[in-house]
């Protein structure tokens, strides 16, 4: 139960920490920060995959909402939840079904972690900002927007797990 | 039968992301004319409060450039106003030559800005230190305005900074106009309220009511003319002299000043010969 209060709560945080300030955030005039893709990168594997896409969803729609953006968000994140578990079996390098282990520092090791990050990170960028652009005109361009925000994101994203995620097993 | 439901159970989950993409697109390709979609009007009636309250938050941390940026602009019109020029257009020549907007002038004034970095207001001889000193131009006997109006005069210029008797000073004597009349008097401050001061030398035939301005007249080479001083607050007759004693409201708000606007009289030097010819005669 604790999990799931906690869990919520992280949400919570991170949706009003993406709306009212990293909102307003801009690196060089295009780069942002997507800090509320933490929220969904540390979502626990145990929760039914059905579920997860609702959460998705819904977190991809509200920030869709205050961005104007109808369907992108929600599209991709739903996309990258998509994927996780394939990318997380890949990583693992096993070819059982059963994911249990979480993916919070302590558990993970960094290198293990910063992959899954940048991966997933840029999987939804990239979704969000091509069906944004809508057109191949200035594929490198765009490309280059997302690169930057992946990097900035990731690192931010990272950062904030291991700042606040108490490490328990690392010794 | 059996293995169906197994099937759908199983595979649910991809039901439902193909779903809920369907949906995505849909509203993706909706969103495309804002106006006419339902859900975007209904969403905004609940956003649009948050982030106007938010904006209102955030916008307190541009409010430095953004005064910046109104500071400059201000420069810029009252460059353009037509109290920093003289016309020439009065000449048969120019009248015939020229239309109306292209009146022949030659300009007088030139106008810059500094922060204030100190100022009193509650003692009996106020002055104001400006951020901007002789490196930036700044030369002594440079009119200051503020926002309001006539806010004092440069005294004395460092490299870096300089000092300004404001208006709110025995020594400053400012030549003023008093408006629907035209009849030149001048403003000199009680020592009481930095909010009030008293304009003299208005004869008591003048007709004065509550509310009129109170402008440069121009004619002391420092500031240019029709710049507000103030507004009539209250007039007195005083019974042993032929001059009305005038209470007046003064233009600018000493306490919340904070950017000021130097005026620099570009022939002062011409002006100023002229006038030492008088002193040796």
């Amino acid at each position: 139960m604790n999990n799931a209060v906690s869990n919520i709560l992280r949400f919570l945080l991170v949706i009003l920490a993406q709306i009212f300030v990293f909102r307003y955030t801009h690196l060089f005039g295009c780069v942002s920060i997507y800090i509320f893709l933490l929220a969904l990168l540390m979502l626990p594997f145990e929760i039914p995959r059905w579920i997860q896409y609702l959460i998705a969803f819904a977190t991809g729609f509200i920030i869709d909402i205050f961005n104007v953006t109808y369907g992108i968000n929600a599209s991709a994140c739903m996309l990258m939840v998509f994927v996780r578990p394939f990318l997380v079996v890949a990583l693992n390098g096993r070819k059982t079904d059963d994911i249990v282990d979480k993916p919070l520092p302590g558990v993970k090791d960094f290198r293990w972690l910063l992959a899954y990050t940048v991966i997933l990170v840029f999987i939804q960028q990239f979704a969000a900002i091509m069906i944004e652009t809508f057109s191949f005109q200035h594929f490198w361009k765009t490309l280059l927007v997302i690169l930057g925000n992946t990097i900035l994101s990731s690192t931010v994203i990272l950062c904030c797990e291991y700042l606040f995620v108490p490490v328990k097993k690392r010794n | 039968m059996n293995n169906l439901s197994e099937f759908l159970k199983r595979n649910f989950h991809i039901f439902l992301f193909v779903i809920l993409q369907i949906v995505c697109i849909i509203m993706i390709s909706k969103s495309m004319k804002y106006t006419s979609f339902a859900l975007h009007r209904v969403c905004q009636t609940i956003v649009a409060p948050i982030n106007e309250a938010w904006y209102n938050v955030i916008r307190h941390f541009s409010l430095e450039a953004e005064n910046e940026q109104l500071v400059q602009q201000n420069i810029t019109l009252l460059n353009e106003r037509d109290n920093a020029f003289t016309f020439k257009d009065d000449s048969v020549y120019t009248a015939v030559e020229c239309d109306s907007n292209q009146r022949v002038k030659m300009r007088l004034y030139d106008y810059s800005y500094a922060n204030i970095v100190y100022k009193t207001t509650e003692k009996t001889h106020n002055y104001i230190i400006i951020d901007k000193g002789r490196a930036d131009g700044v030369t002594t006997d440079m009119a200051v305005l503020s926002a309001g109006g006539v806010c004092g005069v440069v005294s004395d210029v460092t490299e870096h900074f300089a000092s300004i008797i404001s208006l709110l000073h025995p020594d400053a004597r400012i030549s003023a106009k008093l408006l629907p009349s035209n009849q030149i008097g001048t403003v000199l401050w009680d020592g009481i309220s930095a909010r009030y001061a008293q304009l003299y030398d208005i004869p008591q035939h003048v007709p004065v009511s509550v509310g009129d301005s109170i402008v440069t007249s121009g004619y002391s080479n420092i500031f240019p003319k029709d710049i507000l001083v103030g507004i009539v607050e209250d007039v007195h007759e005083t019974g042993h002299s032929s001059f009305l004693t005038i209470k007046v409201r003064l233009a600018t708000n000493f306490n919340n000043v904070n950017t000021v606007y130097l005026i620099r009289n570009i022939y002062t030097k011409e002006m100023d010969e002229l006038k030492s010819n008088f002193k040796d005669e």
